[in-house]
């Protein structure tokens, strides 16, 4: 699962620098515009080990992002489950924060917060929330009938238990989402660094667009793009031995 | 009108050609000829040349001579449409230029001196600033900075990456300070840092935001001064008016129409004679600047158009482009000389626009 993610990065990756090459030399074009195999190489070897510092300190904040967000949308998800007036004010207000494009909130956010830590997490945790809210809202109002109606009418039917059997039976929609949403979670913190914070993978990608510098963006996303993949990779590795734990 | 339009137009007149004698069928077909003439381009005029200028940043007071031009006709009476662009932090008009998107583009000298050492064919044909409005205001209550060793240990702000770092670090190293003598911020979005004075002194352009947040500050009763480099013999060249080498090379006409209603433009719009009509053509676009502060903000982008020498809009102050270019290669932003002068082109046969 791991390597399969990794091979797919580094195909689409080579696609995609095959792609900026081929358009180069047939339009002619200088290294200032397009960087040539020879720039971008060097250019790695120069930046890789800065890079992939700030890639670390990216996929850190990423995964706090992301864990506090799954946290917030179970917790809205099982608060919302229910058709009542609580449930449904619940899922409109979770909504209705999400209706404000995060660029537009970010600034007011780094004012509050400034541009450390706290903000590159919020941002974070706030861009990855809404669609696993989504499937979790989604999944915890589908009931199973087969499985519920047995433990209705034995009258041993507790929310932790109908939780738990509706999570259960969704096991595998649940890992996709949240193997999606590390995604999200990588990008919003990219996000909120290429806005304003100080350090991580988007103020390096920052500061290059500032130097107009091609090759570090392009060395820039090589470094993402790995490091997602093998994040990943653990993930979905992660949900598999979840799921073969409970099904023992 | 379009092409579209012109063939359905034809076609009524052909339908017309029925009803009518035949010394008017005539006159209607030479009619007719002379629309499709014009529509398609055969025996098209110089008044018909369409170009596209990428401007640096949004349409504010840096832009005034510019937007000028366009409203007040001079690029009309060159025969030129212009398509003017607004900029921004993306948006790169070397880049553009390379790629075919734009024709003529607002750079600063580190964009072309970058650009060149990686073999792009720009050149630059006129300098719109002979001064960098970029300058760093501080609190004078706070800080007193008489000479560049008063940085030491102040909190400066910079943005990384951009020629207001060079800058800084070119001043600090002639104030004989590394950087542990000093606390360089990460310049953001806002101007929190600065407001509640984390940092002492924080990046501005001296004919904007300077203007702006001066009297803001001034009003709440602080007392506020600029550093500028200059002043300490940083002469770091700002916006410059690029275009293709290959444009230059093969419309040199054009190109010469161009930088004439251009610099026309710029002349007129810092005459203090125009101030008004300049104001109001910054205003179209600008709408959020009070006209109070533009008219402050012009006369602070006059004294930046203007030399003290009195050299023509536009002059392109070679030692000052020399100089930038040193500044580069010692801070390791160009690994050799790019010889930017051979990169500077007088446009032959330009009407130079004497400071009003």
């Amino acid at each position: 699962m791991l390597l399969r993610r990794i091979y797919q990065f580094l195909l689409i990756y080579a696609l995609g620098v095959s792609f900026l090459i081929v358009l180069k030399y047939a339009l002619g074009l200088s290294d200032y515009v397009i960087p040539s195999l020879t720039v971008l190489w060097n250019t790695s070897h120069e930046v890789l080990g800065a890079y992939s510092i700030d890639v670390i300190s990216t996929l850190f904040v990423a995964i706090i992002g992301q864990f506090l967000s799954i946290l917030l949308a179970l917790l809205v998800g099982i608060s919302g489950r229910k058709a009542t007036w609580f449930g449904s004010f619940i899922k409109v207000a979770a909504y209705n924060v999400q209706a404000y494009p995060i660029v537009a909130i970010a600034p007011i956010i780094f004012i509050l917060l400034g541009d450390g830590f706290l903000s590159r997490l919020l941002i974070a945790a706030m861009i990855c929330y809404f669609p696993m809210l989504l499937a979790v809202v989604g999944i915890m109002s589908e009931p199973v009938p087969d499985i519920e109606l047995f433990y209705r009418q034995t009258q041993r039917m507790r929310w932790q238990l109908e939780v738990k059997i509706r999570a259960f039976e969704n096991l595998s929609k649940l890992t996709t989402v949240i193997v999606g949403s590390a995604t999200l979670a990588m990008a919003g913190t990219i996000v909120a660094e290429f806005i304003a914070a100080s350090e991580g993978i988007g103020y390096s990608i920052r500061i290059a667009l500032y130097q107009s510098d091609l090759a570090k963006i392009v060395v820039a996303l090589f470094m993402i793009g790995i490091t997602l993949s093998v994040y990943q990779g653990v993930l979905e590795g992660v949900g598999q031995i979840v799921k073969r734990t409970w099904t023992r | 009108m379009d092409p579209v339009s012109v063939i359905a137009a034809f076609q009524d007149g052909l339908k017309e050609l029925k009803l009518i004698d035949n010394s008017r069928k005539f006159s209607l077909v030479v009619v007719l000829l002379a629309v499709l003439a014009t529509n398609f381009g055969i025996g098209r005029v110089a008044a018909d040349d369409q170009v596209r200028y990428r401007l640096k940043w949004l349409i504010n007071m840096s832009t005034v001579g510019d937007v000028y031009a366009e409203q007040h006709g001079f690029f009309k009476e060159e025969g030129l449409r212009v398509m003017m662009k607004e900029g921004g932090p993306e948006r790169d008009a070397i880049r553009e230029l390379e790629m075919g998107h734009t024709d003529f583009g607002v750079a600063s000298a580190d964009q072309v001196i970058h650009a060149a050492a990686k073999g792009s064919p720009v050149v630059v044909i006129a300098q719109l600033f002979q001064a960098n409005p970029l300058q760093w205001i501080y609190f004078q209550n706070r800080s007193d900075i008489n000479s560049l060793s008063d940085l030491k240990g102040k909190a400066i702000g910079v943005t990384f990456g951009k020629n207001d770092e060079i800058i800084m670090r070119t001043l600090l190293a002639q104030a004989g300070l590394n950087e542990n003598q000093v606390r360089l911020i990460s310049v953001r979005l806002d101007y929190t840092p600065f407001y509640t004075k984390q940092a002492d002194l924080w990046p501005v352009y001296i004919n904007t935001q300077a203007v702006e947040i001066g009297r803001k500050l001034r009003d709440a009763g602080e007392k506020v001064a600029f550093l500028d480099p200059a002043d300490h013999g940083v002469r770091f060249v700002a916006n410059s008016i690029v275009t293709s080498a290959r444009m230059l090379d093969e419309q040199p006409q054009l190109v010469r129409r161009f930088l004439r209603a251009l610099l026309k433009g710029w002349a007129a719009a810092i005459d203090q004679a125009n101030a008004e009509k300049a104001v109001a053509a910054v205003q179209k676009y600008d709408r959020n600047t009070a006209k109070a502060l533009m008219y402050d903000q012009l006369h602070a982008t006059r004294r930046l158009v203007t030399s003290e020498t009195g050299e023509a809009i536009g002059h392109m102050d070679s030692a000052a482009w020399e100089q930038t270019e040193h500044i580069m290669l010692t801070h390791g932003q160009i690994e050799k000389k790019v010889n930017v002068l051979e990169r500077l082109k007088k446009v032959d046969g330009m009407v130079t626009q004497r400071q009003p």
